[in-house]
């Protein structure tokens, strides 16, 4: 990596105060670095307090640094076996990645190693002209991406871990990750020992997986009225409620027609549209709307319906009892921006392409060999090929780690 | 209140415990004559879920009951054999599990409470015409409910608020009688449940049981290698290879599926490696050094087994069950099972595969 890059990074660590390295339990989890340049990442490092912390990263400055989710007797024990498990944050990663957006096409490309085919946005299964599957890809993230993700956090946080898990805000930290998206680490001490199957289960809640929707109260009782879930229940059901309202509210009849797989079913609910919202909101709900529909049909619309409400997190991280994730207020060697804690009421506002710039002043020339529009702070460039640039440091910086420019004296 | 006829039903609460450590008896104690009737009780325990009968609680004589108990689990993990440690875990689960369901709410707030600490709380609540009257904190729940597959015990199609699952009474049978079960076989991994042997003086009553455990090992220690048999594979793993040839670029998640699976029914690292050599960023160096250590050969000498049925479809690589495939967990059992059909030439004449 270029040493103009290394040397940002080691002044930034120079600047920051140990408290800014803060962790919890910070003796007890494995620290991992990647070096610039290198592949294999140093692990099994073990850290007594920030100080000694802040004076390595001041010292051997890495391009990434990572700490384990999980707490060890004895981190620094090179075999996983003998590190002594002792318990693991739950952390959520929501990834700008793997949510599609439409901006993608804008700064997204894909190429086939085998015809060279090439296109825009979210990379196909199989090449679209010769069918392989052996696909590269570039990718960007923009304004539009990273609040897309954002969004994922606040549903995460303000429709499951806090209303069903029963979570507080003084247990959760939020980290933006310093490029494409954000973590989520839950501290509350009991969950700190479930188990990776446990944690399957509350990934796999969050993300609607195995959902029957038969299990949140719709019935038909024998020559009586079906009954259903209540919009202003919690959990699960009153979320079905509220998202088949929602659905019902905007559907197309091609759209239900399909759901359901019915025609005659489909145009019955639609002309009984008013019936059933109205029905739906009643205390106690009145379902009569979709009185005849096979249970079946109903599961299948309630599973359309609650597309939007489900959480697209990366279910790995979360299922993963050793994970090693970004370490809090380290930098992003892929970006150059910093992996910032946010509080839950700065998040709304918190803008990752200007909050979380590390380096303030200076101008830097860079040779750019190609990008989409960028945008850091309040300066933007873009879309550039082949051109030559004066830009503000952090705008050059987070070209330069992107692997899209080199600087240029 | 547990009573003495509720430490006899359920041995493994806590107040079992303080009431054998009241008669102050040693290992050695109970090897003498005068308790050959705890001994003989203990021994029956072992040998009748080893023999699949059904255990029958002993209300008449609960001392015994509860001495018995300790005493088998010690013959139990004396006997080294998992399998029979597992089938003792699963009778006494069958055994708790009907006595539970048929005691009051009340009683089992304080089993749960005694026995494991969990905060099993009562309430009143109807959804719908179900009556949920108990609610457990979700951490608890999760430490034995991802054991079961059917749907109705997921997560998600669960009522969860503040933290705070509902249950009904039957369930919270299911669940106490499940963490017995669980707490049995985890013991014996235990450092010094490992190491302990049985002592001689119970030479005598052990040896019967020993020639029983010899004479069943063939029936149900399912640890017994097995060879590599190319049809016997799982849905999941005929997709991944098939993506594989197609050098379509794969998760980690389902590299790390189709390298344990492998390497589990027998392949070599080279002929691992060779399904990967399609592969777009196919790094040979790198890919070996990855196999060799899911095979345990280097580093950390674990050897990994492949992910469960029920992870393969959180990660999306299920494809879609046939008719076996519902009736296995795994995909290793999945194969074991098929190859077994297919050595006793029964696959294809059973019609093998549902839609296939």
């Amino acid at each position: 990596m270029h040493s103009i890059v290394v040397e940002e990074f080691r002044s930034y660590y120079s600047r920051l105060a140990p408290r800014d390295l803060e962790v919890r339990d910070l003796g007890r989890r494995e620290l991992a670095f990647l070096q610039f340049g290198e592949q294999m990442m140093i692990r099994h490092m073990q850290f007594a307090d920030e100080v000694s912390l802040r004076d390595h990263l001041v010292h051997k400055t890495p391009a990434h640094l990572y700490y384990s989710s999980a707490y060890y007797k004895e981190p620094q024990a090179p075999d996983m076996n003998k590190k002594g498990w002792t318990g693991a944050d739950l952390v959520f990663d929501v990834d700008a990645d793997h949510i599609p957006t439409t901006c993608k096409a804008d700064h997204d490309k894909w190429k086939c190693l085998d015809c060279g085919t090439e296109g825009a946005g979210f990379p196909p299964e199989s090449c679209t002209s010769c069918g392989k599957k052996r696909i590269e890809t570039t990718t960007w993230v923009c304004e539009k991406c990273l609040d897309a993700a954002k969004n994922e956090v606040l549903k995460l946080l303000d429709e499951y871990l806090i209303p069903d898990f029963g979570l507080s805000l003084n247990d959760i930290e939020i980290c933006f990750s310093g490029h494409r998206g954000y973590h989520l680490h839950i501290l509350t001490e009991n969950l700190k020992v479930l188990t990776s199957d446990g944690r399957r289960e509350v990934a796999d809640y969050v993300r609607g997986i195995g959902l029957d929707p038969k299990h949140h109260g719709f019935a038909a009782l024998k020559n009586g009225p079906l009954i259903g879930p209540d919009i202003r229940d919690g959990g699960w059901r009153g979320r079905i409620a509220k998202s088949i309202y929602t659905y019902m509210s905007r559907c197309s009849t091609e759209e239900l027609r399909t759901v359901t797989g019915s025609e005659s079913v489909a145009d019955m609910l639609c002309r009984n549209r008013d019936k059933i919202l109205k029905g739906i909101t009643l205390s106690p709900p009145s379902w009569v709307g979709l009185k005849g529909v096979e249970l079946g049909r109903i599961s299948r619309i309630a599973k359309a319906s609650v597309k939007d409400v489900l959480c697209n997190i990366d279910e790995r991280v979360t299922i993963d009892i050793k994970r090693l994730i970004r370490y809090p207020n380290s930098l992003h060697g892929k970006s150059g921006l910093k992996a910032s804690r946010i509080t839950y009421n700065d998040l709304e506002r918190f803008d990752p392409l200007r909050d979380a710039v590390a380096f303030r002043d200076g101008e830097i020339k860079v040779y750019v060999r190609e990008a989409p529009r960028v945008r850091i702070g309040n300066h933007e460039v873009g879309p550039l090929k082949g051109a030559e640039v004066v830009v503000p440091k952090a705008l050059g910086l987070y070209l330069i780690c992107k692997g899209a420019a080199e600087p240029r004296a | 209140m547990l009573t003495r006829e509720d430490l006899a039903k359920y041995p493994f609460v806590r107040k079992a415990s303080s009431f054998i450590e009241g008669y102050g008896l040693t290992l050695k104690d109970l090897a003498t004559p005068e308790y050959s009737g705890i001994v003989k009780r203990a021994i029956e325990r072992v040998r009748d879920s080893i023999e699949g009968k059904k255990i029958v609680t002993d209300w008449k004589d609960p001392e015994t009951e509860i001495l018995a108990y300790p005493l088998a689990l010690a013959f139990l993990y004396g006997l080294k054999a998992g399998w029979v440690v597992r089938r003792f875990a699963n009778a006494e689960q069958k055994r708790c599990d009907e006595l539970l369901r048929m005691e009051k709410d009340q009683k089992l707030v304080e089993i749960a409470k005694d026995g494991f600490g969990w905060d099993l709380e009562q309430v009143e609540i109807n959804l719908e015409g179900k009556r949920f009257n108990f609610s457990l904190g979700v951490k608890e729940y999760l430490e034995v409910a991802p054991q079961f597959h059917s749907a109705e015990w997921k997560l998600v199609n669960r009522h969860l608020l503040r933290g705070i699952v509902l249950l009904k009474h039957n369930e919270v049978a299911r669940l106490i009688s499940e963490s017995v079960k669980n707490k049995v076989v985890k013991r014996a991994a235990e450092e010094e449940v490992r190491k302990f042997q049985i002592p001689e003086a119970f030479g005598p009553y052990v040896e019967e049981v020993m020639k029983l455990v010899e004479r069943r090992r063939p029936l149900y220690d399912d640890e017994a290698p097995i060879e590599l048999v190319e049809e016997a594979k799982p849905p999941c793993i005929i997709a991944i290879i098939n993506d594989l040839a197609a050098g379509k670029s794969l998760s980690h998640m389902a590299r790390f599926t189709i390298t344990t699976f492998m390497i589990n029914v027998g392949e070599n690292v080279d002929n691992v490696l060779k399904l990967f050599s399609n592969v777009v960023d196919f790094d040979e160096g790198k890919a070996r050094y990855q196999v060799e250590h899911i095979a345990g050969k280097i580093g950390s000498k674990t050897k990994y087994a492949p992910p469960k049925c029920d992870v393969l479809k959180s990660f999306g690589l299920c494809v879609g069950a046939d008719a076996l495939c519902e009736r296995v967990k795994h995909p290793l059992l999945y194969y074991k099972i098929r190859a077994r059909e297919i050595a006793r030439g029964v696959a294809k004449a059973k019609g093998g595969r549902k839609g296939a």
